[in-house]
């Protein structure tokens, strides 16, 4: 290809880059306000962008970070899988784990948008089904064995011509779905994201024409491509390893031991996972596309957390691993629960860079969403289903104590539930939502910030709980000599005994009116050397009742008492 | 009779008075001052004394807008506040709503709390969602809580207690013995603010009310004292954040209410222009110094934005408010944003302003990087020698050397990138006004685009013709077009108030009862005993079964169920495109506009006796286009002086003492008999 001096003028780009956040912005909008699923429009567990005619993310919109990387993959599979078979109005389908996808429930739809007789685009939504179908409501048995457990599968199809879905799809989700009308409804909803992007981006190219839009692509990932390389160049060359340990897989609980090998070179970036076990008996494995987008989460976190994303930032990274480990898990492997299991390839790769460069890094936090379901009828007989991601402790960073009760890596504009809202939805009583500063949180000169305490007292005649809680037995790491954090625990109190019983990843069980569900998620790791810490930071964690004056003393070494 | 405004902005305050006998408009500025602002507000009324003969004798109205809640917000000057919540909860100010929108941003934290754990005290009492008492109040751990209080020395108490919206019997007594056992302390409860569900919204919506109430019930006081001594004996009101005015009493009693104050009157003054026009729906765009922001108006009336927060950014959640507040879009890009180049070589303009010292290069007061206004001056939009009332002369060498810097690494000349700069701001604003329109589900071609702000009419053409817009519309006074529209508000009161129930058939009925109910507590906040000469609009927010977000209808008493539920179903599809007629619909909140009717600014006829295009014309100026034809010379006309009825093709300038409107080639102007400038496409 020969070398232009430069297609575009600049401000024709900046205002093409302008167009094309706006554009996937309207298409999130669309999105979180017509879904009729609160994982949608309450988690925003979806994600919405726009690939070169390479497949090459070129815009996104994200409410959660699990998407950053799965597109590309995404649109690759299914262009190499049509090639030439795709028309203007034609929308393709995958929720296929091991082609770029991440579980059954996450459908992403896909249409090519042709200007001037080819392909100039392919706009792309990612949107999670309340339920596929599968063993259980929802989709997601914690103790699923195979991929067969965990609803409908729709390998790279296709599911709408001429921007009109095909009955005969239509016919097979509804009949394999628990809740059709809202499946329908959200696919609806993701149809006209779609719609929209292929609208906007027609208008973008009858004013400058496709041949300017495509260089104005081209030069956007260009840029990225060259400012990542900048910073990853600026970075000591060497070889950085970390390792951890997953609490179970949702079948047993025994630890499962991860590891990275991260190395940085000539401006470039490995990650090779190379000795990971391999794919584990219950669903918290990922594939490769998730294992993809949880590096690419930390590595655009390095580069430039706040500039919006396109492939062009990732090009100087490399992700290794062979098949069939726990972050490459192949079919029939569950994966279910994957983000219980890549956020600990987030992890690892966090926690070996965290030393290299500090300004934009914290020691571990508690990881984990933490999700509860509880399922049961309400008075009038109706059944309902809440499903509840937690918040939770943040690690210290240097200069500045941990965030409290904010949401897992793997989620990101998620917003905690109302409790006024949910005891006027539910036949739940809420005790309590407080911090969870009895749990503690890491010491050190900068320590890790608290998780919560949510306490439900079930109010209807009975219930049934499951749950899949990470980090209940390997808490949040501390760095730089900074303390672990604390654990995540699900705790159950039996009405008519007292009798506590504490889960992490829990399958199954009956609880009845009375009962109570103590959630309460860990507070993140310290930083730096709990001696280092200032006293006055100690004397006003204790007025303010963030930690007591025995615990001050037995990880401080803290005498006396607050002072005014 | 002479009614009289007067609004405190960052950098000026702007004074504008009516006389509604004679229809005269009295326009004045002044520097604001920072420290007291009634010092600035008093400079402004002397201003206008002697320059242009205003007679405070005959002010019988004066309407007040200034920057005194959001200042001491922004810049954490409060009281020391305490807070009063449900055993059990509270943290749950500290706590928010979790969410992390900055998401490759490892270091985030959640917006810091007003009010810090110490001094958040728990009582124990109990109300269920349907407003049953589950738990009565524990008075003695009011008691002690007071006690706590008054050893912290605390000026302000807030008070917030679970679904104090279906039962605010609580909070009120709670409220009662605080306000008896600490006399000097200012306390809030929150049902008194806010009667809607969601605990974090309204925990940090009273929180932040007592935090700032105290310095407003000083300052007015301040203010009247001043006014009485100055001879302004009249209503006293206060410009509200929904588009209407309050008695300064009423605005102390909910303070927040005046958050947005100054925006707000400029939206109240678009509505204003558009039904002086008969236009009812009104896309509105100020493009002031440092920002620009949009905001929609229709059927008459500004757009709310129910869920309103205070510091919000893209990446940051900012502090919601459950107070009325006009929907307002607001970006970094006005006439002192400076353009520069960003780490990808692109060319960026804004966030950052040059603000008013050192300003833009042009002014000569030192400032060396370009901005918009620099642009302007550049390709020939403003004469340098009339800017400000030609207060001061602006230096072209100045903004082309500053604009220089950037031709190199852009590889433009200097003319292409002072066009660019131009180009790119404008393009922020497309996407911003893009965002309250298409965005939102409103057809911008059934809009007309209302335009002020020093830097705005320069621009507006322009847009208008980006956004198809029906047309665009220059009001008078547009360089203070905010205190202009101050008196375009009515006294008004937004009573919201969460209601949960499915909509059957006796929900009619009952939201009836309910509005009936709230029409009583807005008669009483007027302090009035009957309806005579108050409007009431009804609103009620629902939402299929299922969906988290709602969807405002309009209610009238004597509706039936069928044509309500059909009412919803269209509002829904108007908004997001499609409708589910089978589907269960859910009442979650009412909302009752409570307006008192009343004389407001009039735009009045200009006097066309003597005026002609001719002697409008003040000479030539040449204007740079960039790809649309390069330099080209434009006719400029005076403003004062152009006849009504007249239609002008352009490309043209015209000017007025506070700014400078365009009109490209392919476009007319014309001149309404009330002096208002419509700018519509030439048809072919």
């Amino acid at each position: 290809m020969e070398q232009q001096v430069r297609a575009v003028d600049p401000v024709t780009q900046e205002i093409i880059q302008g167009k094309l956040l706006s554009m996937v912005d309207e298409m999130g909008i669309v999105m979180a306000r017509t879904s009729m699923s609160p994982v949608i429009y309450e988690v925003l567990d979806f994600a919405c962008g726009i690939c070169t005619r390479d497949c090459d993310l070129i815009a996104q919109t994200n409410g959660i970070t699990l998407f950053t990387g799965t597109f590309a993959t995404q649109v690759r599979s299914l262009v190499e899988r049509f090639a030439d078979d795709m028309a203007p109005g034609d929308v393709l389908v995958t929720n296929d784990p091991y082609a770029g996808g991440t579980h059954s429930c996450d459908l992403a739809i896909m249409r090519p948008i042709f200007a001037e007789g080819r392909i100039i685009a392919f706009a792309i939504n990612v949107a999670h089904w309340l339920d596929v179908g599968g063993a259980v409501p929802g989709s997601l048995p914690p103790d699923a064995s195979s991929v067969f457990q965990e609803g409908l599968r729709l390998p790279c199809v296709r599911i709408a011509r001429d921007d009109k879905l095909l009955p005969d799809m239509v016919r097979i989700i509804s009949e394999n779905v628990r809740l059709p009308e809202v499946a329908l409804g959200d696919l609806n909803a993701q149809l006209a994201t779609v719609r929209i992007a292929e609208r906007r981006i027609l208008e973008m190219v009858e004013k400058y024409g496709a041949a300017t839009v495509q260089d104005a692509f081209d030069h956007l990932l260009d840029v990225s491509e060259r400012r990542s390389q900048d910073v990853i160049t600026a970075l000591p060359d060497g070889t950085y390893e970390a390792t951890d340990i997953i609490d179970g897989d949702g079948i047993s609980t025994d630890p499962i031991e991860v590891k990275v090998a991260i190395r940085i070179a000539g401006g470039r970036m490995e990650v090779d996972f190379t000795g990971c076990p391999p794919a584990a008996a219950g669903p918290i494995n990922c594939a490769r596309g998730a294992l993809s987008s949880a590096v690419k989460t930390i590595f655009k976190a390095l580069v430039a957390p706040q500039e919006p994303s396109n492939e062009g930032w990732f090009r100087p990274l490399s992700v290794i691993a062979p098949d069939g480990t726990v972050f490459t898990a192949q079919k029939p492997s569950p994966t279910g629960w994957y983000y219980e299991g890549s956020v600990h390839a987030s992890e690892l790769v966090w926690k070996a860079l965290a030393p290299l460069m500090p300004e934009r890094f914290s020691a571990g936090s508690y990881s984990s969403l933490c999700v509860t379901y509880i399922n049961g009828r309400t008075a009038d007989g109706e059944e309902f289903i809440h499903i509840e991601p937690q918040h939770g402790g943040w690690g210290g960073a240097p200069g500045r104590d941990g965030a409290s009760a904010v949401i897992a890596l793997t989620d990101g504009d998620t917003y905690n539930y109302s409790v006024e809202l949910i005891e006027a939805k539910f036949p739940l009583h809420v005790r309590r939502y407080a911090l969870n500063v009895e749990g503690g949180a890491g010491a050190g000169q900068w320590r890790g910030g608290f998780g919560v305490v949510r306490e439900y007292e079930i109010l209807s005649g009975e219930a049934d709980i499951h749950s899949g809680f990470g980090r209940s037995r390997t808490p949040p790491w501390g760095m730089d000599g900074g303390g672990s954090g604390s654990l995540n625990r699900l705790d159950v109190v039996d009405q008519e005994t007292a009798n506590t019983v504490t889960y992490g990843r829990l399958s199954h069980r009956r609880v009845v009116k009375g009962d109570l569900l103590r959630i309460a998620t860990g507070g993140g790791g310290g930083w730096g050397d709990p001696a280092m810490r200032s006293r006055d930071a100690i004397a006003e964690d204790i007025r303010s009742g963030y930690i007591s004056a025995e615990r001050a003393a037995s990880e401080y070494n803290h005498r006396g008492t607050a002072t005014k | 009779m002479i009614r009289l405004a007067t609004d405190v902005g960052g950098t000026f305050t702007d004074l504008v008075g009516y006389d509604e006998k004679t229809g005269k408009v009295f326009t004045s500025k002044s520097l604001t001052t920072p420290q007291d602002q009634s010092i600035g507000v008093l400079d402004v009324i002397d201003r206008a004394e002697s320059a242009s003969g205003l007679d405070t004798d005959k002010v019988r109205f004066f309407a007040h807008g200034g920057t005194t809640v959001i200042n001491a917000i922004t810049e954490r000057k409060g009281v020391r506040t305490a807070l009063v919540t449900t055993a059990g909860f509270r943290d749950v100010l500290e706590i928010g709503r979790g969410n992390r929108p900055d998401l490759y941003n490892l270091q985030f934290h959640s917006p810091e709390p007003f009010i810090p754990r110490k001094l958040r005290t728990e009582v124990r009492e109990r109300v269920g969602a349907d407003g049953r008492v589950i738990e009565p109040l524990n008075e003695d751990d009011v008691r002690e809580a007071a006690r706590l209080f008054l050893e912290e020395g605390v000026e302000a108490v807030a008070v917030i207690f679970l679904h104090s919206y279906a039962h605010p019997d609580h909070e009120k007594r709670c409220a009662e013995l605080l306000r008896d056992l600490l006399p000097d302390v200012t306390v809030c409860a929150s049902y008194e603010i806010s009667r809607q569900w969601r605990e974090y919204e309204r925990t940090n919506t009273v929180a932040l009310n007592a935090y700032v109430q105290p310095i407003i019930q000083r300052y007015f006081a301040n203010l009247e004292k001043a006014l009485a001594a100055k001879g302004v004996y009249s209503a006293y009101y206060a410009m509200l954040s929904n588009g209407g005015v309050a008695t300064f009493s009423q605005a102390v009693a909910s303070p927040l209410t005046l958050v947005e104050s100054g925006p707000s009157g400029g939206a109240a003054g678009a509505a204003r222009i558009g039904a002086i026009l008969g236009e009812r729906d009104v896309l509105y765009l100020d493009v002031g110094g440092t920002t620009a922001k949009c905001t929609l108006i229709r059927d008459g009336k500004p757009n709310l934005d129910a869920e309103y927060k205070l510091e919000w950014a893209r990446t940051f959640p900012g502090y919601p408010v459950q107070v009325p507040v006009v929907d307002i879009v607001e970006i970094g890009s006005g006439g002192g944003s400076i353009a520069w180049i960003d780490a990808a070589g692109g060319l960026r303009v804004g966030p950052k302003s040059a603000g008013s010292a050192p300003g833009p290069a042009c002014y000569g007061l030192g400032g060396t990087e370009p901005t918009v206004t620099d642009a302007k001056v550049a390709i020939g939009l403003l004469d340098p020698a009339a800017f400000a009332e030609g207060a001061m002369t602006l230096d072209v060498e100045l903004a082309q050397q500053a604009i220089a810097g950037l031709a190199g690494p852009l590889g433009l000349s200097v003319d292409d990138v002072a066009q660019a700069i131009i180009d790119v701001a404008e393009s922020n604003m497309i996407n911003a006004l893009k965002l309250v329109t298409v965005q939102r589900g409103h057809d911008p071609r059934d809009l007309a685009l209302v335009v002020s702000g020093g830097a705005g009419p320069m621009l507006g053409a322009r847009l208008g013709r980006e956004l198809n817009a029906k047309s665009i519309i220059i009001p008078p006074h547009s360089g203070i077009f905010s205190a202009w529209g101050m008196l375009a508000a009515h006294p008004r009161a937004d009573i919201r108030k969460t209601w949960f129930s499915p909509l059957v058939a006796s929900s009619l009925g009952e939201l009836a009862k309910l509005f009936t109910d709230m029409e009583g507590e807005a008669l009483s906040y007027f302090d009035r005993d009957n309806t005579d000469g108050v409007t009431f609009s009804y609103t009620v927010e629902m939402r299929y079964h299922g969906q988290e977000h709602s969807v405002s209808t309009r209610f009238t008493p004597s509706m039936q169920l069928v044509d309500f539920a059909e009412a919803f179903h269209s509002a829904h599809e108007t908004a997001y495109s499609f409708r589910l007629p089978d589907a269960r619909i859910e009442v979650t909140n009412l909302h009752l506009q409570a307006e008192i009717a009343g004389n407001v600014i009039d735009c009045p006829p200009i006097d066309n006796d003597g005026r002609t295009v001719a002697k409008a014309r003040k000479g030539e100026r040449k204007v740079y286009f960039g790809n649309d034809g390069g330099w080209k010379s434009c006719a400029v006309y005076d403003r004062n002086g152009l006849p009504c009825g007249e239609r002008l093709s352009g490309p043209l300038l015209v000017e007025e003492p506070t700014t400078t409107t365009l009109v490209h080639a392919g476009q007319v102007l014309e001149v309404t008999d009330r002096g208002i400038m419509v700018i519509t496409e030439e048809v072919r």
